[in-house]
């Protein structure tokens, strides 16, 4: 190695704060042992404090491991690492352009131009192909981890999921779920068999789509929404229509070229074993004649404030929003992530729930270049779906005791061939479960406004209620019309809405416990704080 | 390309042992400056279908058979001590790979036997070269990653402990590089914990000089990571049963109470939780020297304050359980007599 990077936090100069996070935040830095007056003295410095970090040491150290045993042009590589205290510091290249997430938020708001999206799929896509040559599965490709350096330069980063790097916009705390909802893959989501190379694959088709459109599929909604409706695959929902209409239209009168669209739908194919491997895709034609890193430096970088700049802006952005979101929940309404897009969302999930049609896939809409869902066909007509609302305001008394999970067992034997393990399944929901942004409120006929919690409570006791009898329904006339291909994955599904609803009645019970525990405790303070006065 | 059209595809035996006609090569430094750079490609296009055929790829799964041979073939000869002297020389992809091969030959059997475990008893040397990884920051994970995968074997763990490397560990965890010293806590704390019977064995014998070095170097570490790790580890061996009679040794020293008492108080939540979770057996013996009993004692209401306060993040049923029981019998305890 040319150049040793020093390991004692003295030889480094802070210069300023350029992403942060839970238990991590990144620096912008100067080395003072690197005396040449190039740019390699400049150094990013990702500092975890490893008291706070959920990880283990165990999972710090293989992450680290891997970082420094990784060498590719495309790839992030650590120059150094050791401890300051309790904090573990991650010394990097600093990539002067930052994150390509920050650069569409910064100036590219309603997405970059094809030519620029050539060029950085095609650096991301080497970065990947050298990954899973080497068997390892990146686990979280998206916009917010491909950084760009001064010269245009593009490289994949934040191996490992404990902490984000540059990446300032998304809670980390949802990191715990490996991999950030947006860009999950299906198969992810629903079985935890684990990540497979195909699953990056998805996550970089859906990198294509926030890159082209300027933000993942279903970032209107909370991220941990996205993930329940993608898991329950029951609402309708094409996600850039869902944007106020003079953005819609913005959107939609852009023109995406052929290949790009048909490499997109390649990545974005449901079953993981039909989409191609990293190789594959660096053959696909879209790539064909892509532009150097020069053209980037002079179409995507130039203009662009500093990292430092952005990160600052955004932190202001971000605190905004959470003071909003607070102020939401507070209110006891539904939290969203931004304010001005909450009443068309709102609006739209009413409506799309008197629909009341099923989702049995999403399917990538060629020509809108989004995703989109997929209806079963013929079944439409067969759902009871009178009925379901009459049952659904019916009153039924809360149970207040946990209902058994064991829900699969029994219908494990059936034949359906797509299905994962009872515990798998619980795990898949718990994890959901366990998010900050679970949204509890799942009042599909909210347009009374502001619901109380028992009548919430009511809908979903009685929603499961009728799920169960719908899916005996279908069953029945499945096995009346002898036929079953077409269902495979749906029993499933059902069985994952049933357990999800559970786990929100359980979460509601849970919170409203929680409130009034608070409650008691606001009281003895003031009982506390009484005191000393009166005597 | 003339490779391409080759009619037979080589047998797992052969591409051993054009690897180490290589390696043979490579290490006795025989080849020309002119053929170096192409007999290197060479040798890492072997060593990358040894590791094919030992993990498969992405079309296909491993086959046992191949495997067999390959293993056999291997340690027929002194392929690994190739291998090990030549990873210096080695480009970085073809050092991971070898590291991986190194790390699967462990594990292959044939014939019911762990061949490799047999080579390594007769080729114990080996490990020395491996030990000298750790103070070498380029050859350090690949050699770290072989070490370990090799003290899964009994003798190996066994020569390793009783072996002068031991003492060296005390430094090497705490090498400012983070993913050395890492490693070397990894290898550390699984030939302390692995093999149960050599461990114990080990701990009885070497007590003296061991736990002083352990509390002074490791326990009283001014290194947040080290004292966090060592604390941990230290748990985990006093805690298994294999490992009784250390235990009742260790909690009957008043030092060792109080450098407990000192992990204890710190900031560091993680740590003060690990530390408990050795301080409970102090406070937990039923036959407490005197003046263990009377160290409780006199700091009887720091103690039931500070373990009151002690809480662990997610609910944690034993804990709590440990935890009341070790309040409860400190509060009940009287000041005792010196003996």
């Amino acid at each position: 190695m040319a150049q040793e990077y020093p390991l004692d936090p003295k030889w480094y100069e802070i210069i300023g704060e350029i992403g942060s996070g839970v238990s991590a935040m990144v620096y912008k830095a100067k080395c003072l042992k690197i005396s040449a007056p190039n740019s390699s003295s400049i150094v990013a410095i990702k500092s975890i404090d490893l008291d706070q970090s959920r990880a283990d040491l165990e999972s710090i150290r293989l992450e680290t491991k891997t970082m420094s045993l990784l060498s590719h042009p495309n790839i992030l590589r650590a120059h150094c690492s050791f401890t300051v205290g309790r904090r573990l510091w991650v010394v990097m290249p600093f990539m002067s352009s930052g994150s390509l997430q920050s650069i569409i938020s910064s100036n590219f708001s309603s997405g970059l131009p094809e030519p620029c999206i050539a060029v950085v799929l095609k650096e991301t896509l080497k970065a990947l192909s050298y990954l899973h040559d080497q068997g390892h599965v990146h686990r979280d490709v998206k916009a917010g981890n491909i950084l760009v350096g001064y010269d245009g330069v593009v490289k994949l980063g934040d191996f490992g999921v404990s902490a984000p790097v540059y990446d300032i916009n998304f809670d980390s705390r949802l990191k715990e779920i490996a991999g950030t909802p947006y860009w999950m893959a299906p198969e992810v989501i629903h079985s935890h068999n684990g990540y497979g190379f195909k699953a990056d694959i998805w996550s970089f088709g859906i990198t294509a789509l926030e890159l082209a459109h300027g933000r993942p599929p279903l970032s209107h909604l909370p991220p941990s929404k996205s993930l329940l409706f993608k898991i329950t695959k029951r609402f309708r929902f094409s996600d850039y229509d869902n944007e106020s209409s003079d953005n819609t239209r913005k959107h939609n009168t852009r023109k995406f070229s052929k290949a790009f669209k048909d490499m997109v739908g390649l990545c974005l194919h449901q079953d993981p074993t039909k989409r191609p491997t990293a190789d594959k895709l660096l053959k696909h034609v879209f790539f064909k004649n892509s532009k150097s890193c020069d053209f980037l430096v002079k179409n995507l970088l130039v203009g662009l404030p500093s990292v430092e700049e952005r990160f600052k802006m955004s932190n202001y952005n971000s605190n905004n929003n959470k003071m909003i979101r607070v102020s939401n929940s507070s209110l006891g309404s539904s939290s969203y992530n931004s304010s001005t897009t909450t009443p068309t969302i709102e609006e739209d999930e009413t409506g799309v729930f008197e629909k009341q049609r099923r989702v049995s896939g999403w399917n990538f809409n060629f020509d809108g270049f989004q995703m989109e869902p997929v209806y079963p066909l013929g079944l439409g007509q067969g759902h009871p779906d009178g009925s379901k609302r009459v049952r659904f305001r019916a009153e039924l008394v809360i149970p207040n005791k946990r209902v058994d999970l064991d829900v699969f067992s029994s219908s494990s034997a059936s034949p359906s061939p797509a299905f994962s393990t009872p515990t798998e399944e619980q795990e898949a929901v718990v994890r959901v479960e366990e998010d900050p942004y679970l949204d509890p409120d799942p009042d599909p006929e909210g347009e009374e406004g502001v619901v109380d919690r028992g009548s919430v409570m009511c809908g979903l006791v009685a929603l499961r209620g009728s799920l169960d009898d719908q899916r005996k329904n279908v069953k029945e006339l499945i096995s009346f019309l002898g036929g079953e291909q077409s269902l495979g994955g749906e029993t499933k599904e059902e069985q994952m809405v049933d357990v999800v609803e559970r786990l929100r009645g359980e979460l509601e019970q849970e919170r409203r416990k929680n409130k009034e525990l608070l409650m008691e405790l606001e009281f003895l303070k003031v009982i506390v704080s009484g005191g000393p006065q009166d005597d | 390309m003339k490779g391409l059209f080759k009619s037979k595809p080589r047998t797992p035996a052969e591409i051993v042992r054009l690897t180490r006609d290589l390696l043979v090569q490579f290490d006795m430094d025989t080849i020309r400056e002119s053929k170096r750079d192409e007999k290197m490609v060479e040798l890492s296009k072997h060593i990358r279908e040894l590791k094919c055929i030992l993990y498969g790829n992405s079309e296909s799964e491993p086959v046992a058979e191949a495997c067999m041979q390959l293993t056999q073939e291997f340690f027929k000869e002194n392929t690994l001590r190739l291998v090990i002297n030549c990873i210096p020389k080695l480009n970085l992809e073809a050092r991971k790979d070898a590291t991986q091969i190194v790390a699967n030959l462990q594990r292959q059997q044939v014939q019911c036997r762990l061949v490799a475990s047999d080579y390594l008893e007769r080729n114990i040397d080996l490990m020395d070269i491996l030990m000298t990884g750790y103070e070498n920051t380029d050859m350090s994970l690949h050699y770290g990653s072989m070490l370990r995968e090799c003290i899964r074997h009994q003798v190996v763990a066994k020569y390793v402990l009783e072996s002068e490397h031991l003492k060296k560990f005390f430094e090497f965890i705490q090498l400012p590089n983070f993913d050395i010293a890492a490693d070397a806590a990894a290898t550390f704390k699984e030939l302390l914990t692995r093999h149960k019977s050599t461990v114990a064995e080990f701990l009885s014998k070497n007590y003296d000089w061991f736990f002083a070095e352990y509390n002074s170097k490791l326990l009283e570490s001014s290194n947040y990571i080290t004292r966090r790790q060592a604390v941990k580890l230290l748990g985990d061996m006093l805690l298994d049963r294999s490992n009784a009679a250390t235990m009742t040794k260790y909690v009957s020293s008043r030092d060792n109470l109080r450098i407990l008492m000192n992990l204890l108080r710190e900031s560091s939540k993680t740590i003060q939780i690990e530390a408990f979770h050795v301080f409970k057996l102090f406070a937990a013996n039923q036959n407490k020297p005197a003046d263990i009993t009377n160290i409780l004692v006199a700091n009887k209401s720091k103690l039931l304050r500070l373990l009151g306060e002690l809480k662990t993040d997610k609910e944690d049923e034993q804990f709590d359980a440990d935890k009341a029981q070790v309040m409860q019998e400190i509060a009940s305890l009287e000041p005792k007599e010196l003996a």
